[in-house]
């Protein structure tokens, strides 16, 4: 029987060798940084693109990993298999801050850890954030909706969780941009299509429910809420939907389209999903706005490079701006003590294209 | 023997290969932390395997880790103490597998049916009985449980106060799981029944083998494990998302058990196997990391990795039966 357990060894190293040829194990002097993500998206293709031309830039090896879902359990044992490996500085979007300040707090004492996409307290010893101010962000998006609707309306909000760091900064970002002091968040039923509706009055804005639809990721089948929403809507002036996580304005418009709504309502976007810039190039979403993940990628690959070459300098005191596209652009303003673009969608489309294409998409 | 031949020439190729990788992979650290990882998966394939041998499957295992995973975690959230906790969790596991045993055995119901609809039963009962929880929360609701639940994850887990790695207790825990089962399997009557029903389930029940009772023992033991499997998952985990904590597991025990020797029609198993079938994914998923191989590549290189397994596997098998 011995033979036969050679001939298996021997063939079996053959083939997963033979699976595994593609692998760069190039054994290189250069210095390692690790960047972690939540989850597997084309948002973090983008990011990818970027850190890779950091890596390039500053001649540094990257190791990219995507886990699948958001899940710590998976997230975690590559973390664990990066710093095993010896990088020389980690970049994570941390999933749980609160769940996972213990690890983190001990990868920082290990490694130089930054976060980026979405942060962890800071008493966790990470050197800095990369990331937009996602409050901020979301009181972009309240202003392309007064921009939309100058004279008030009805609005309807769409997010993925409301869990998230991220997800509560944006939803508290918008609410606040449309609030004034006397209407913020003051509940009131309105009967729309012979249905009574409770809700919360934002300023001149009337929030359907009260509170934002969350449909729990893009596996879910996420048209299904705008679907039901703009059933409620049909006929109703001044309606404005928005999209807060990258799969929310597709889907909105999808649900759109099927109702042949589009145009009839306002929508306001987030992040740059392909689908989402084609349609404000198109004029059918009022605009979007984007993070830049490339830029996370390559800041947070540049900043590590500098920190693990002895330079502290780098390390970002501030959060990212975030950009804010629309279908004409305009100028660059200064918001909050934020340097803001304002790209036009066609423009952005062909960067982020340029981007993805970048690592093989 | 030849039944376990395969697996163990799969694993000493991919530890070859992970060690040739990187001189920190053959570490003590990072070999330690490969093992825990396997032991936590070996708990939830010797409850696959163990209901495979019997003829049946279980596909609600991933669900039923997360829900005793966010069970685990609500109830010391509600003021359980830990240990307390560990032990409703370990009986929430024992009703599951009641319930499933019951409808299968009673009803006649297919076992891939009702464990298939308590795939989707149980993750359900993980999101409406919470979202997220994480050992910090019950330590921040519950400050007096931080003792405990440090000792619970220094036993059980194996990793200190300030969660470092300090022995490899999960595997630890595996093999002491695997010899108390290969007990039962290879040395008691049990062993000898669950056998008996898994090869031919009518003989068995001629033989006078209380066939109904057996395979719901065999289900309640499944899914006890799969809730230890829970367990495991929240203390060694920083945070449990009732959405996605164990989801797909089902699989990857099933995989498990089927590489470590036994067949899906039943029948076949050896508590060794489970043991080897349970290690070869987490030393794949490092070998994956330390290769550095890109994102987009790694499930198909995985995928093709396991498939030559298997196939190696089964031509030794056809060889030896040829040879015998």
């Amino acid at each position: 029987m011995s033979w036969i357990l050679r001939v298996s060894v021997v063939l079996a190293l053959a083939v997963v060798v033979a699976c595994v040829p593609a692998c760069s194990n190039k054994k290189s002097d250069k210095i390692k940084i690790g960047v972690v993500t939540n989850c597997t998206d084309p948002f973090w293709d983008l990011c990818e693109a970027g850190a890779m031309k950091a890596g390039e830039h500053y001649n540094v090896e990257v190791l990219f990993r995507q886990p699948e879902g958001m899940d710590v359990a998976k997230q975690m044992p590559i973390v664990e298999a990066f710093i095993q490996q010896g990088v020389k500085g980690l970049a994570i979007s941390v999933i749980d801050p609160k769940g996972q300040k213990k690890d983190l707090t001990r990868i920082a004492s290990e490694v130089p850890l930054i976060t980026m996409d979405n942060d962890a307290d800071a008493d966790t010893g990470r050197l800095c954030y990369v990331g937009v101010d996602n409050k901020e962000a979301g009181r972009a998006v309240g202003r392309l909706v007064k921009k939309a609707l100058p004279n008030g309306g009805i609005i309807a909000m769409f997010i993925g969780s409301e869990l998230s760091a991220n997800g509560q900064g944006r939803t508290q970002g918008v609410l606040d941009e449309l609030a004034t002091p006397d209407a913020n968040g003051k509940p009131e039923t309105r009967t729309i299509n012979g249905q009574a509706v409770a809700g919360k009055l934002y300023g001149k804005y009337f929030l359907m429910d009260g509170a934002p639809t969350t449909d729990g990721g893009p596996e879910k089948n996420p048209q299904q809420y705008p679907h039901i929403m703009l059933g409620r809507l049909e006929n109703v002036p001044d309606v404005c939907m928005i999209g807060l996580y990258a799969y929310n304005p597709p889907a909105i418009l999808s649900a759109a389209r099927s109702k042949s709504m589009v145009g009839k309502i306002k929508i306001v976007g987030f992040d740059e999903n392909p689908v989402t810039l084609k349609a404000v190039a198109a004029g059918e979403i009022e605009g979007t706005v984007v993070q830049d993940p490339y830029n996370y990628g390559y800041k947070s690959v540049e900043v590590l490079a500098a920190v693990a070459r002895g330079d502290k300098s780098k390390l970002l005191s501030s959060p990212l701006p975030y950009q804010v596209v629309t279908k004409d652009g305009g100028e660059t303003q200064t918001i909050n003590g934020l340097t803001i673009k304002f790209p036009k969608a066609t423009d952005y489309e062909n960067t982020v294209k340029s981007q993805f294409a970048s690592v093989g998409k | 023997m030849t039944r376990i031949l395969g697996v163990l020439g799969l694993l000493i190729v991919l530890y070859a290969l992970l060690i040739e990788s990187n001189p920190a992979a053959g570490s003590s650290r990072n070999l330690m932390y490969v093992a825990n990882i396997q032991g936590r998966y070996g708990v939830v394939t010797l409850a696959a395997a163990l209901v495979i041998i019997v003829g049946g499957i279980d596909l609600s295992i991933g669900s039923v880790v997360g829900c005793s995973a966010v069970m685990f975690g609500v109830l010391m959230e509600e003021g359980v103490h830990p240990f307390a906790a560990v032990g409703w969790t370990l009986l929430f596991g024992v009703q599951v597998g009641l319930v499933n045993g019951l409808l299968i055995t009673k009803l006649r119901l297919q076992p891939f049916l009702v464990t298939l609809c308590g795939m989707f039963i149980y993750r359900g009962e993980a999101r409406l009985i919470g979202g997220v929880v994480s050992p910090a929360q019950v330590i921040d609701e519950h400050p007096h449980f931080e003792h405990s639940l440090n000792t619970l994850t220094y036993l059980l887990i194996g990793k200190n106060e300030k969660g470092a790695l300090v022995f490899p207790a999960m595997f630890i825990l595996l093999l002491v799981l695997a010899v108390v089962i290969g007990f039962f399997l290879h040395r008691t009557a049990y062993g000898r029944y669950w056998y008996a029903i898994g090869h031919n389930e009518l003989a068995a029940k001629y033989a006078g083998v209380n066939v109904d009772r057996q395979r719901t023992i065999v289900y309640v033991i499944c899914s006890m494990l799969a809730s230890l499997g829970g367990i495991l998952l929240f203390l060694d985990s920083s945070t449990i998302q009732a959405d996605s904590a164990g989801a797909g597991l089902e699989l990857y025990a099933i995989l498990g058990a089927v590489l470590g020797g036994c067949s899906l029609r039943g029948g076949e198993g050896t508590a060794i196997g489970m043991v080897l079938g349970a290690m070869v994914l987490p030393v794949l998923e490092t070998l994956v990391s330390f290769r550095g191989l890109k994102n987009n590549v790694i499930p198909a290189v995985i995928g093709l990795t396991l498939l030559v397994g298997t196939i190696v596997d089964e031509l030794i098998r056809r060889r030896s039966r040829v040879h015998r």
